[in-house]
């Protein structure tokens, strides 16, 4: 071969490597090619342009974090919703596909629900009674997220342990024709209509495949979602079969186009830049001052406890006396300057301030040197310590801080930090024996049982899975849990009753709780009718621009 | 060719070297002669005094930061103040401001104490780090942690990587292709990629088989995964020279003459390649303490809160806008220290072997 | 030449088979790898937890689980994450390889470029403080670690300096595709493009130095001078030509090495949501199906590039022979 021909053959080399990397290209490229949605002309807000950090599902019966039910809130709606409105009233529960409120028996074991009438899908289907039984079985057969709210409706253990297409939940009878639902329970159940109004229990069209579906199962909301594409985002349109109601309106944006960024620097620039209108991501702690400047910051009060938990079960903290010195050498108000920029409130709750029975705990006021006393006391004094964190930025600085302040009272502590994925499963397992860590807790539903008899009822730790990390297991403070789930209605007296409950709890310091945080929420300036829901954040569909 | 040695040439040694071919050298060992190369090499020489300054500097840090500083690496200073040319400044201040009565925060940034240089008396020399805790401590400490596992993966990659050239290229048939058939197998995958798979899998539940019991936060799971990972880049190459070598008469006579393949191995083969592996040795460390450093940053290296410059960078990151000096003090320390040891590796190559063809691949 | 190819393609299934064995049972091994109890959702019942295991065959002997696994992958391709149902494995690789693609091929030609000129330079100069100088700038770049690089670049341009003329027009990060809008996909990867080739730069422009000095006595050379050619037509006619040959097979292991996830710093400091950055959020996420594919992916690429290197390499040279 000559010299010449030589280079030629290099070239042609070359040019066929770079065309195979074009064609995986334009695969790539097309395979990602979603359908534009024509863009409709009308006047208000326009297109909202938003950001997200990330969203789990666009599925009803799978989605479980904020930020999907903040999209998903307006695109499927419940039986029971809650009221668009600012403060305690967002709490409240509304109709929403039911025409009112149910009628509940006198011993709380029978639901009765009427449809609103002539509802429909955003395909144009008819909504009908017998879809919500579908939903609550479409949770079942893809073992969605969500279904061990529902295993207290007669007959659901039960379907939950052979779930199939053609079964049947005996305890959930509908009649299409006259639209009423009627749901028996196995055993009553306080938080119930809270647990209705949950999306899960969403109704979506009979026959809807148990697979994951992406924001393509037709809408009931004012919204509906298509084009979802994992590292991109995706887009709410107007549902045009949806008819107002007095709890829920049409909503100001035409469009909302989504769009999924996971780094907070990124996400905040979008809005500084203006390529955004509104992002939901944590900012920075060190950019928060100079975000203000450059837009407009809403703190957002969101019901939510962040906590060390103690292992009361494992030394030392199997010692009341470690366990409330610890809860006194932690400097609650400096954690939340090292963890948020300060955008957080100290708490010695476990309850978060936004709820009812909460009433303020003052028990342990920061004491390094009594705190030091009460280790040597307790001969506690070097004992091994193994602190669990997971890899999450303010989980790993929040757990430093603490590793740290174990050592300044003269425990030997270190730390072991987990992936994200693996954290809660890990600490879960009681043969993991995990000593203490970092938690959090944000509420799935507006209730004390929420937080009290899931974290803290020792009747309810298992060896899997569990979410008691302290496993804490009080026979006087369980027995009190007990009886009061039975009783629906959350009164001044039920809320006391609540509210001694925690003192008790507090005092035996299976917790160290340390903060409620508070949710930076990042507009442009533009940005106005700014709304915050209390269970699902801003609410987008008041939002107005200046 | 006679070009005149400059002081500021990389080529100095190589130029000694040709210059040495009209003098006469009888009788003088290898050795000798190259450092009779190196001496004259000034920049290779600053480089090595540069990094055993950084070496000696970190590797005391146990027995006099603590009487400089105060304090130790992972002590946090939260609340507490410290006194800058007499005057008294918040080690972590500003914050947003809560107010109980109003409900409402007042949102103002949070400041961290940045390098005080001698004006505190030796705390926080080098600042704060958003955890209160002092750079300079972190950095001393972090340098020990890169270091030791900078040297040590490369001792240990080096031992095994030597070793298995040798049989490889000493018994050749089977044994030599099932050795280059698991290069080629840890060759056929980036490095990092596989280091962090193997650092993020061990640093779990650490590694407790065949006997051997690692906890999940040891320095050995770094060091390891990085030694394990880089053999084939020594390996391969010094496989190659064996190969070359056991054709030689020397070998042969060797073989002839009925010595045992241990004894030919460390006695006839192993002093011809020492040159060749003592260059590779001085730049794997600095190859590794950049895999080090790239594998903390993404948290499959030494574990929070013991430092190592990697995660140091990595920690920084976030506040790299307020508190530039958090990443930018770790990361001027790993340059320094990486590019003293190549320069001095280039010398050492050109004074032991001018016409070598050693490379280390990223 | 065909003999070779059909060698080369059984020694790459060898390859990834024993890869994707070894992955897989080194995650296996993993505690916390099992995904059933993070997919059977909140307080699940022992009997969910049962059903999740069967439908993602964890129930089964390994060998098997390993087989259904590959089958998904390769046969009916849809195979699913473990974090995230929703997630398909193939199309997720499909969406990221563009962007590696684009980060690569950019700093590719940047870096071929760069280190040829100063590698020229250095030669040309060679005697002179230039050399000497270009020489210790690329051994800089070859010491920098490379997500400090992009960080710094990145608090230059997107905070320091952004305000000013100079880097105002540089974009926030993220990626924009080329298909999307050409002129926003170039800004976007100017800065990670400089930062990924510095590394190489630097090594490529020392290696092509070496290499000038190494045949500048050749007789070839010496030949080419004899005849009276001007000394940079030697040079670039003459010697460069033949240093190409190094110089190609070092750059087809590097690109191999780069596409197939090797530029992941890079991609995780500048949030590019390219293969390499996959790889490493599969790893945090523990998420085996993720890790596998991308392993393949990984592997794939780099045993391609060095079999295509080998015949690049014996065509320029004909001494070696693909045998």
């Amino acid at each position: 071969m000559t010299r010449k021909g030589r280079w030629t053959w290099l070239l042609s080399v070359l040019a066929l490597a770079a065309g195979f990397s074009l064609m995986v290209a334009a695969y790539g490229v097309a395979a990602n090619r979603t359908k534009a949605a024509p863009m409709q002309a009308q006047k208000s807000v326009g297109t909202l342009k938003a950001v997200l950090d990330t969203v789990d599902y666009l599925d009803p019966q799978q989605a479980y974090t904020g930020q999907s039910w903040w999209a998903m809130w307006n695109v499927w709606e419940t039986l029971l919703t809650y009221r668009h409105v600012d403060g305690p009233g967002g709490y409240k529960l509304v109709p929403g596909l039911a025409a009112s409120l149910p009628s509940i028996s006198a011993n709380g074991k029978v639901y009765k629900f009427k449809l609103r009438k002539g509802i429909r899908y955003s395909n144009g289907a008819k909504l009908k009674a017998s879809d919500f039984e579908f939903a609550i079985k479409r949770g079942f057969l893809a073992t969605g997220q969500g279904v061990g709210f529902y295993t207290d409706i007669a007959g659901a253990a039960a379907y939950a342990a052979h779930p199939t297409a053609g079964g049947d939940i005996s305890g959930i009878t509908a009649n299409n024709a006259k639209r009423t639902i009627t749901i028996k329970m196995a055993k009553p159940r306080g938080d119930f209509l809270t647990i209705l109004a949950l999306l899960f229990a969403a109704p979506v069209p009979a026959g809807t495949s148990p697979a994951i579906h992406n924001g393509n199962i037709p809408a009931t909301g004012p919204y509906r979602i298509v084009g979802y594409d994992p590292n991109r985002g995706f887009a709410m349109l107007r549902n045009r079969f949806f008819k107002p109601t007095k709890d829920i309106p049409r909503g100001n944006p035409n469009r909302v186009d989504v769009s999924l960024i996971g780094d907070a620097n990124t996400a905040t620039q979008r809005v500084v830049s203006g390529s955004a209108d509104y992002s939901n991501g944590a900012i920075p702690p060190d950019r928060i001052a100079s975000a203000k400047s450059r837009g407009k910051l809403v703190l957002r009060k969101t019901a939510n406890t962040y906590y060390f938990w103690m292992n009361v079960n494992v030394a030392p903290f199997n010692k009341l006396k470690v366990r409330q010195a610890v809860n006194y050498a932690i400097d609650r108000k400096a954690l939340q300057t090292l963890v948020w920029g300060g955008l957080g409130q100290p708490t010695q709750n476990i309850l978060p301030p936004t709820y009812p029975s909460y009433r303020k705990l003052d028990l342990y006021t920061h004491n390094v040197a009594k705190a030091r006393q009460m280790i040597t006391a307790a001969g506690a004094k070097g004992a091994n310590v193994t602190v669990w964190t997971r890899e999450v930025s303010d989980a790993l600085t929040a757990a430093q801080y603490y590793t740290s302040v174990l050592n300044s009272i003269g425990l030997d502590a270190k730390l072991t930090t987990l992936p994200r994925a693996t954290y809660y499963t890990t600490i879960g397992k009681r043969d993991t024996k995990a000593q203490t860590g970092w938690a959090r807790w944000l509420e799935d539903y507006p209730h004390p049982l929420d937080w009290f008899d899931v974290l803290l009822n020792g009747n309810r730790i298992v060896d899997q899975d569990n979410n008691n990390y302290a496993y804490y297991s009080n026979k006087k403070v369980n027995s009190a849990i007990e009886s009061l789930k039975k009783a629906p209605v959350l009164t001044t007296a039920v809320n006391q009753r609540w509210a001694a409950v925690e003192k008790s709890i507090m005092q035996d310091a299976p917790w160290a709780p340390w903060s409620n945080r508070v949710f930076p929420e990042y507009f442009t300036k533009k940005m106005g009718c700014i709304h915050v829901q209390l269970l699902y954040g801003i609410d987008w569909t008041r939002l107005c621009r200046k | 060719m006679a070009e005149p040695a400059t002081e500021l040439s990389l080529d100095t040694a190589a130029v000694l070297a040709a210059e040495e071919h009209e003098v006469a050298i009888v009788g003088r060992s290898p050795w000798y002669l190259a450092w009779r190369r190196l001496r004259r090499n000034y920049l290779a020489l600053f480089s090595l005094f540069v990094f055993v300054v950084i070496l000696t500097a970190c590797a005391l840090a146990p027995v006099y930061a603590h009487h400089v500083a105060h304090t130790g690496p992972n002590e946090t200073h939260v609340a507490e103040q410290v006194s800058v040319n007499g005057k008294l400044k918040d080690v972590i201040g500003g914050g947003a401001v809560y107010d109980a009565k109003s409900g409402e925060f007042t949102v103002k940034a949070v400041t961290i104490l940045g390098p005080t240089w001698w004006h505190a008396g030796g705390k926080f020399v080098l600042g704060s780090d958003n955890l209160g805790r002092d750079v300079a401590v972190r950095m001393l400490y972090g340098g020990l942690n890169s270091l030791k596992i900078g040297i040590g993966s490369a001792l240990i990659c080096t031992f095994f990587a030597v070793v298995l050239a040798l049989l490889a290229g000493f018994f050749g048939g089977w044994v030599d292709w099932i050795i280059t058939r698991s290069f080629d197998l840890i060759w056929a995958f980036p490095v990092l990629l596989l280091a962090i798979a193997l650092g993020s899998a061990l640093s779990i539940n650490g590694f407790h088989h065949f006997g051997i019991n690692i906890d999940a936060g040891s320095l050995w799971i770094p060091t390891l995964v990085i030694s394990y990972v880089l053999i084939p880049y020594v390996g391969r190459p010094v496989r190659g020279q064996v190969l070359s070598l056991r054709q030689k008469e020397f070998v042969e006579a060797a073989v002839g003459s009925g010595a045992g393949p241990i004894r030919i191995m460390f006695s006839d083969l192993l002093p011809n390649i020492a040159s060749t592996v003592l260059v590779f040795f001085t730049l794997i460390i600095a190859n590794n303490i950049l895999t080090e450093a790239g594998l903390s940053f993404l948290g499959a290296g030494v574990r929070l809160p013991d430092p190592s410059w990697g995660n140091l960078i990595s920690s920084g990151q976030e506040q790299i806008v307020s508190a530039p000096w958090l990443t930018l003090v770790p990361g001027i320390a790993i340059v320094l220290t990486v590019l003293s040891l190549n320069i001095f590796g280039d010398g050492l190559r050109d004074a032991l072997d001018p016409r070598a063809k050693v490379r280390i691949e990223h | 030449m065909f003999a070779f190819v059909v060698r080369r393609f059984i020694g790459l299934v060898i390859v990834l088979f024993t890869i994707t064995v070894v992955v897989f049972l080194l995650f296996f091994a993993t505690p916390g790898i099992d995904p059933s109890a993070r997919l059977a959702g909140r307080n699940p019942s022992p009997e969910t937890v049962a059903a999740v295991k069967h439908e993602f065959g964890l129930d089964r002997p390994l060998p098997v689980r390993y087989g259904l696994m590959m089958k998904r992958l390769f046969i009916s391709r849809d195979l699913v994450s473990y974090g995230n149902q929703a997630l398909k494995v193939v199309p997720a690789i499909t969406s990221a390889a563009p962007v590696t693609f684009s980060l690569v091929l950019g700093a590719a030609v940047l870096w071929v470029v760069v280190s040829i000129g100063m590698g020229l330079l250095a030669v040309t100069f060679k005697g002179t403080v230039v050399d000497p100088l270009l020489m210790i700038v690329a051994l800089i770049g070859i010491s920098m670690p490379v997500f400090w690089l992009g960080e710094v670049l990145n608090l230059i341009t997107q905070d320091r300096l952004h305000d000013t003329f100079l880097f105002s027009w540089v974009p926030p990060l993220g990626y924009t595709p080329f298909t999307a809008n050409p002129w926003q996909w170039f800004l976007h990867l100017i800065i990670p493009w400089i930062t990924l080739s510095v590394l190489y730069i630097g090594f490529y422009a020392r290696v092509l130095r070496a290499n000038l000095l190494d045949i500048q006595n050749e007789d070839y050379v010496r030949t080419a001078r004899a005849k009276g050619l001007p000394p940079r037509r030697v040079l670039l006619k003459h010697m460069l030509r033949n240093s190409m040959i190094t110089f190609v097979s070092l750059f087809g292991l590097d690109f191999g090495f780069l596409v197939g996830g090797g530029a992941l710093l890079t991609e995780v400091v500048f949030g590019l949501p390219g293969v390499g950055r996959l790889t490493f959020q599969s790893l945090q996420q523990l998420d085996l199906p993720v890790i596998m594919a991308t392993v393949i992916y990984g592997a794939f690429f780099i045993t391609i590039m060095s079999a295509l290197v080998d015949i690049v390499y014996a065509r320029l040279d004909p001494r070696i022979r693909p045998s």
